[in-house]
């Protein structure tokens, strides 16, 4: 067991590592990602362009400036942004995670729940109204681009109908953190955690039902039936215990993706100041000490979900063996 | 005596119709017995054939859906209503496409930003669209189901190789990628000996989205093989000697239709809003070319003004996706001779 | 009472007149402060501007708090309209004494002025920030300060700027004395500008990066992160010394919050969570805010343009045919319409924009050229195309990502189509687009950019954008992204500088010939200008608008 885990480790910080290396032989390929002369400042004279650029390092060798930035980022951890400059990047970071955690977890929750609602209801009452109907709103929920549906939210919520008693409890757009005050934080994710889950409702809701129904068809289920179990025991303690293989695995991908920041366009459409958001914004500015910060930070939370999914499996379902 | 031994085989039973055909043709039967799995691929063929005449449509109309338009007028009752139409309550503020007129003689559902016939550009970006979610679809789960199955079969050191590439690919920052992309090949072009990729090459889009979403695909393939693999009949090809190839084509590729197919309109959901994202990066579908995906992105500067932009192109992309998942869930169905949910 | 807006439309688009009017019954401002003053305004803008040190940030967003949180020696007035491009004494007593020969400043230093932190106002202070321009390497320090004797010293080690014998200071009594090289009529506008804000001499020597330094203005900053928001609050030790340069403010703190799209921040304003967005609003609010709010939306003349600079070395731009072509064939009522319709824009086809020092209401690329742009003029455009032989060859135009410029873009692709070109539109991201244009090495051949003035001077517009010493190849620091450089054109801008020192009038009169003159080889092609939207909450009273600060925020109250 410690084995494992210690080579996963190792696979993890290989993994990190190699994307960080990535990021950075993209980020000087790319034309015009030169940052001396943004930094410089708007019609900046040439000596002073040649003056910062001197100053951030910008003319040594690239495996160089990759070291001295890998430096100081984890040993110093006085990186500073190319774009706000003074601001340290990591305690950037930091302060960007509580809210994209909130924003995240409360997803999860409604998008778990949701799910199972739907894939449970959806394949025991198969090919009837309610199938079909679940199936459409589901498929509209995996239609809908998040950024339009987030716009649309605001639309509703903040605009149109901000003064009428369905949303005139909506808070203004931003973060509330939790230790400011519980019922704020709560009010402010209200709209964008339905909005970030109904896109994973749809997605899970399709993969369980189809899990389910395949289930139903293996012999350990008409076992049961002739047991003379009931149908509520049997969808909700046989099947649906071997269906959630796929759907681990795909939560796993995906929480882990969410908490590394993959909610960029809820958190911008939401002004929510999450990891995301960071990203986005650096990505837009080419400001890469923050892109290697959250790239990496990204890739971590990545790879360990997916290393936490696989020791799971023996759990979850015992005819996964190595 | 002589004993009569009737060498003669019993009188045949009647054969019920159809039996005597292989699994597919079967398959093929009861697929076409099924009223909607019908409907479904009536409303493709629908949509496709939409889509191929958008040309003919957009002769018919007199316009082209191409060019900026925003000086031009349309008639409405008699008269010759401009397509951009300028505030004229209070301060006078903003200029406003015309809505839509549900005519099909013309913007029927109203004008963009640069005063083009929404309803024909829809048509042609659902060629775009339909194009390139289905080859991105076809070479991730291509892609995917291969790689699933070999990592999940063979285990071992060939699993870790493949799952850790797999976590490099979803941990990527593929946005990064998209903007290095987009100003890399503003004004060059990469050359690749065979073929030369320039911005608008539709194969950029295709092989990026089709390549992002494997690990999606190829994880819960691959945990499902895992399983499968411990099933009897797969421990007893196994026991038996079977080559390997054969097991993974005859025994376990079979099982995996059900967990693939159902990621089809998922995957073609997904591809189409993803387009969107990576056109508005300038990578793929160039202005003024359409495709739903960047109709939705000029529906965005819209929204609060003319919201049918934005809604359109969703409408669509969801008639196909339905269809599709309607057809999907009938093919799988078909090919399933024991699926039944009490 | 509120100061209120008013415009004219004419009829047939084009010209658009923007004049301000004053309520009747003027109140006393002590009248004004004590019933106003106090509570808290709230700014709500995209993102962030930068670094919160004045003598490097080149935002205007930051650029309008400065102007109420630093001080020059000079500064413009706090007036709004075009009043507010007269020069102002301000940290001085008085305008400074000027030589006869134009090259001297003398500068005497008012007494008892405090800076945030409680320390004195010193000539050592000033003395200090200048040198500081150099050692941070702020933008502007090799174009705008190089004047000053012992520049190139500190253009070359900026470490130890010191610059002897261009800079001194008595403190008997009280005096700084700036010599030049060169008499220069700009000067005092370039000493006006943020950038030469004075700062105690204890002042980090570099980049303040989010560390705010001291200032002498009504309000300090207190904190600023850039994820988050910006709050300045009232300064302890400023006491109002002149109503003109620097202005005691209503509100006792301004909070600038950082992260909301502009869409949210339309509607966060028109619920009142917010008083005032940086952002424009998007184009499909704006016939929102025009009838819904039409109370709370100013929209003020600005003194920019929005272009389309040509690569004049390369394909197929290189030919002045085609750069005329596309003057004539582009619609730029069709422009003026994607930006917002008439009332917000307006078609030029000069460099000047109107209402600009040496502007002449001159268009040569129309239909019936004269004084105003009419209407595009495609046969004259096709004739020059196929006289070019041009046509069929590809051509790409960069813009940003921003929605209005992308439509702009769109658009000239549609023209450069019709004009017989493989023309296709890029978008990269804002804060790099302006960069890549300018770099020779990119190849660029047509782009999209907009310009502001940095001060009322037509050589801020004419000699920056397109002369010869703007233009540096293969620099992302390349201004004159048309890489136009006409030796005898320059040689005239050189010479109407000069002439500026002696007769201003006259030197306005020469700008305008250069103007047209340069336009006749149309190394760009003069797109729209401008105006600038400003949407406030129902509470904000007394909003005031110039040209060279935009909206005068410590004039503004919220109760």
């Amino acid at each position: 067991m410690l084995a494992t885990i210690t080579a996963r480790l190792a696979q993890m910080v290989f993994v990190m590592f190699g994307i960080s290396v990535l990021v950075f032989l993209i980020f000087f390929a790319t034309p015009g990602s030169d940052p001396a002369a943004r930094i410089a400042g708007r019609n900046a004279a040439p000596e002073t362009v040649e003056q910062i650029r001197q100053e951030f390092g910008f003319d040594r060798a690239l495996p160089v400036q990759y070291a001295i930035m890998m430096k100081r980022l984890f040993i110093t951890r006085d990186l500073t942004s190319f774009v706000n400059r003074g601001q340290k990047v990591i305690p950037q970071v930091l302060d960007a995670v509580p809210a994209t955690l909130s924003l995240v977890a409360g997803a999860a929750v409604l998008w778990v729940l949701g799910s199972l609602f739907v894939g449970v209801v959806a394949a025991a009452m198969r090919d009837t109204v309610v199938d079909r109907g679940l199936m459409i709103l589901s498929l509209i929920g995996i239609s809908m681009p998040v950024f339009w549906l987030g716009e649309v939210m605001n639309l509703m919520s903040q605009s149109r109908f901000h003064d009428t008693w369905l949303f005139s409890w909506v808070p203004g757009l931003g973060y509330v953190p939790l230790s400011e005050s519980l019922g704020g934080w709560f009010k402010a994710l209200v709209i964008p955690w339905i909005t970030l889950a109904i896109l994973y409702i749809g997605i899970y809701g399709r993969i369980l039902r189809a899990n389910l129904i395949e289930a139903y068809s293996e012999d350990y289920i008409r076992t049961a039936r002739a047991k003379g179990l009931s149908p509520t025991r049997i969808m909700l303690r046989h099947a649906l215990s071997t269906s959630l293989l796929p759907f681990v695995t795909m939560f796993g991908l995906d929480f882990g993706a969410l908490v590394g920041g993959a909610a960029l366009l809820t958190e911008v459409v939401f002004g929510l100041n999450g990891v995301g958001r960071l990203t986005f914004h650096a990505l837009q500015n080419l400001d890469l000490p923050v892109i290697l910060a959250t790239v990496i930070y990204a890739s971590f939370f990545v790879v360990a979900a997916n290393a936490i999914v696989d020791m799971l499996y023996a759990v979850i379902d015992p005819r996964v063996r190595k | 005596m002589s004993v009569q031994i009737d060498n003669s085989q019993p009188a045949p039973l009647p054969l019920a119709a159809g039996t005597a055909r292989g699994p597919w043709a079967t398959a093929v039967r009861r697929l076409m017995r099924n009223r909607s799995a019908v409907a479904s691929v009536l409303a493709l063929l629908m949509v496709a054939l939409l889509t191929l005449l958008a040309p003919l449509y957009a002769s018919y109309l007199g316009v082209d859906p191409f060019r900026s338009n925003l000086r031009g007028t349309i008639e409405i009752a008699g008269e010759a209503v401009p397509v951009m139409q300028q505030s004229t309550s209070g301060l006078g503020l903003g200029v406003t496409p015309i809505g839509p007129t549900w005519s099909p003689g013309g913007y029927m559902l109203g004008a963009d930003n640069q005063g083009r016939d929404v309803a024909a550009r829809l048509l042609y970006g659902g060629r775009n669209s339909l194009y390139i979610a289905t080859a991105a679809t076809l070479i991730c789960l291509v892609l995917a189901t291969l790689i699933g199955l070999v990592a999940g079969f063979m285990g071992g050191v060939v699993d870790m190789v493949l799952s850790r590439i797999l976590d490099v690919l979803w941990a990527f920052p593929v946005y990064l990628l998209a903007i290095s992309l987009s100003i890399v090949l503003l004004t060059s072009t990469i050359d690749l000996g065979l073929f030369t990729i320039t911005a608008g090459s539709l194969a950029l889009p295709i092989f990026i989205i089709g390549i992002i979403y494997v690990p999606y695909v190829a994880r819960p393939v691959r945990a499902r093989v895992l399983t499968l693999r411990q099933s009897e009949f797969v421990l007893a090809a196994v026991g038996l000697g079977l080559p390997t190839h054969r097991i993974l084509r005859r025994d376990i590729l079979p099982n995996l239709m059900p967990t693939i197919i159902v990621f089809v309109p998922i995957l073609l959901a997904l591809a189409i809003v993803t387009e969107s994202a990576l056109s508005y990066l300038s990578i793929g579908v160039q202005p003024p070319d359409a495709s739903w995906g960047t109709i939705i992105q000029d529906g965005q500067t819209l929204l609060y003004s003319r919201p049918i932009v934005a809604l359109a192109p969703g409408i669509a992309i969801v008639i196909t996706v339905l269809a599709l998942n309607v057809l999907g869930d009938a093919v799988r169905d078909s090919l399933d001779p024991r699926g039944q949910v009490p | 009472m509120t100061i209120w807006t008013r415009y004219a439309t004419l009829t047939g688009a084009a010209a658009l007149l923007s004049a301000t009017a004053l309520t009747a019954g003027a109140e006393t401002r002590e009248e004004m402060m004590a019933a106003h003053r106090g509570g808290e305004m709230r700014l709500v803008a995209a993102a962030a501007g930068g670094t919160i040190d004045p003598q490097i940030n080149y935002t205007l967003q930051y650029w309008q708090l400065f102007y109420f949180t630093y001080d020059g020696l000079v500064t413009f007035k706090r007036v709004e309209g075009a009043g507010a491009g007269e020069v102002v004494p301000d940290l001085a007593e008085a305008m400074p004494d000027v030589s006869a020969d134009g090259l001297t400043y003398t500068f005497k230093l008012r007494q008892g002025l405090k800076f945030s932190d409680g320390s004195d106002v010193g000539v050592d202070d000033v003395v200090a920030s200048f040198q500081r321009i150099f050692k941070v390497s702020g933008p502007t320090a090799g174009t705008f300060y190089n004047g000053i004797v012992g520049a190139d010293a500190c253009m070359a080690t900026p470490a130890d700027c010191t610059l002897e014998g261009g800079i001194s200071a008595d403190p008997a009594s009280n005096t700084v004395i700036i010599t030049l090289t060169a008499p220069d009529p700009e000067f005092l506008y370039k000493i006006s500008v943020p950038h030469a804000s004075i700062l105690p001499a204890e002042a980090p020597l570099e980049d303040a990066g989010v560390t705010p330094i001291p200032g002498t203005g009504p309000y300090m900053f207190e904190s600023y992160n850039p994820n988050e928001s910006l709050v300045a609050v009232r300064n302890p030790h400023f006491k109002e010394w002149s109503v003109d340069a620097q202005p005691d403010g209503f509100v006792d703190s301004i909070t600038f919050d950082f992260g909301l799209s502009a869409e949210a921040q339309v509607t966060a304003v028109q619920n009142g969570q917010a008083d005032w967005m940086f952002d424009q609003p998007p184009t499909d609010r704006l016939a929102e805010i025009g009838t819904l709010n039409a109370d709370q939306v100013y929209v003020n003349t600005l003194t920019a343009f929005w272009y389309a600079p040509f690569n004049t070395n390369i394909a197929p731009f290189n030919d002045v045919r085609v750069r005329q072509a596309v003057n004539y064939a582009i619609d730029r009522d069709a422009l003026v319409g994607i930006f917002g319709g008439p009332v917000l824009a307006q078609p030029v086809c000069t460099i000047l924009p109107p209402g600009f020092p040496g502007h002449e209401d001159k268009c040569d690329y129309t239909a019936n050229p004269g004084t105003d742009w009419t209407a595009p003029d495609m046969e004259k455009a096709l004739a020059l195309v196929a006289e070019s032989g041009t046509a069929g060859q590809k051509v790409t135009i960069v813009v940003d990502d921003t929605s209005v410029m992308r439509e702009v873009g769109t658009y000239l692709q549609s023209v450069l189509t019709d004009l017989g070109y493989d023309a296709s539109v890029n978008s990269i991201s804002g804060n790099i687009q302006f960069t890549y244009i300018q770099n020779t090495n990119n190849n660029v051949q047509i782009s999209v950019s907009q310009w502001y003035q940095d001060y009322p001077a037509a050589s801020n517009f004419l000699n920056v954008l397109l002369g010869c010493d703007s233009f540096h190849p293969g620099s992302d620091s390349s201004v004159n992204i048309s890489g136009y450089c006409n030796p005898e054109i320059d040689a005239r801008m050189k010479a109407v500088m000069q002439l500026a020192t002696t007769d201003p009038d006259a030197a306005n009169l020469e700008w305008a010939k250069i103007d047209q003159a340069m336009m006749a080889e149309a190394p760009v092609a003069p797109l729209f200008t401008p105006k600038h939207v400003d949407l406030v909450s129902k509470r904000v009273g007394n909003f005031l608008f110039s040209p060279q600060h935009q909206w005068l925020m410590s004039q503004a109250w919220v109760q």
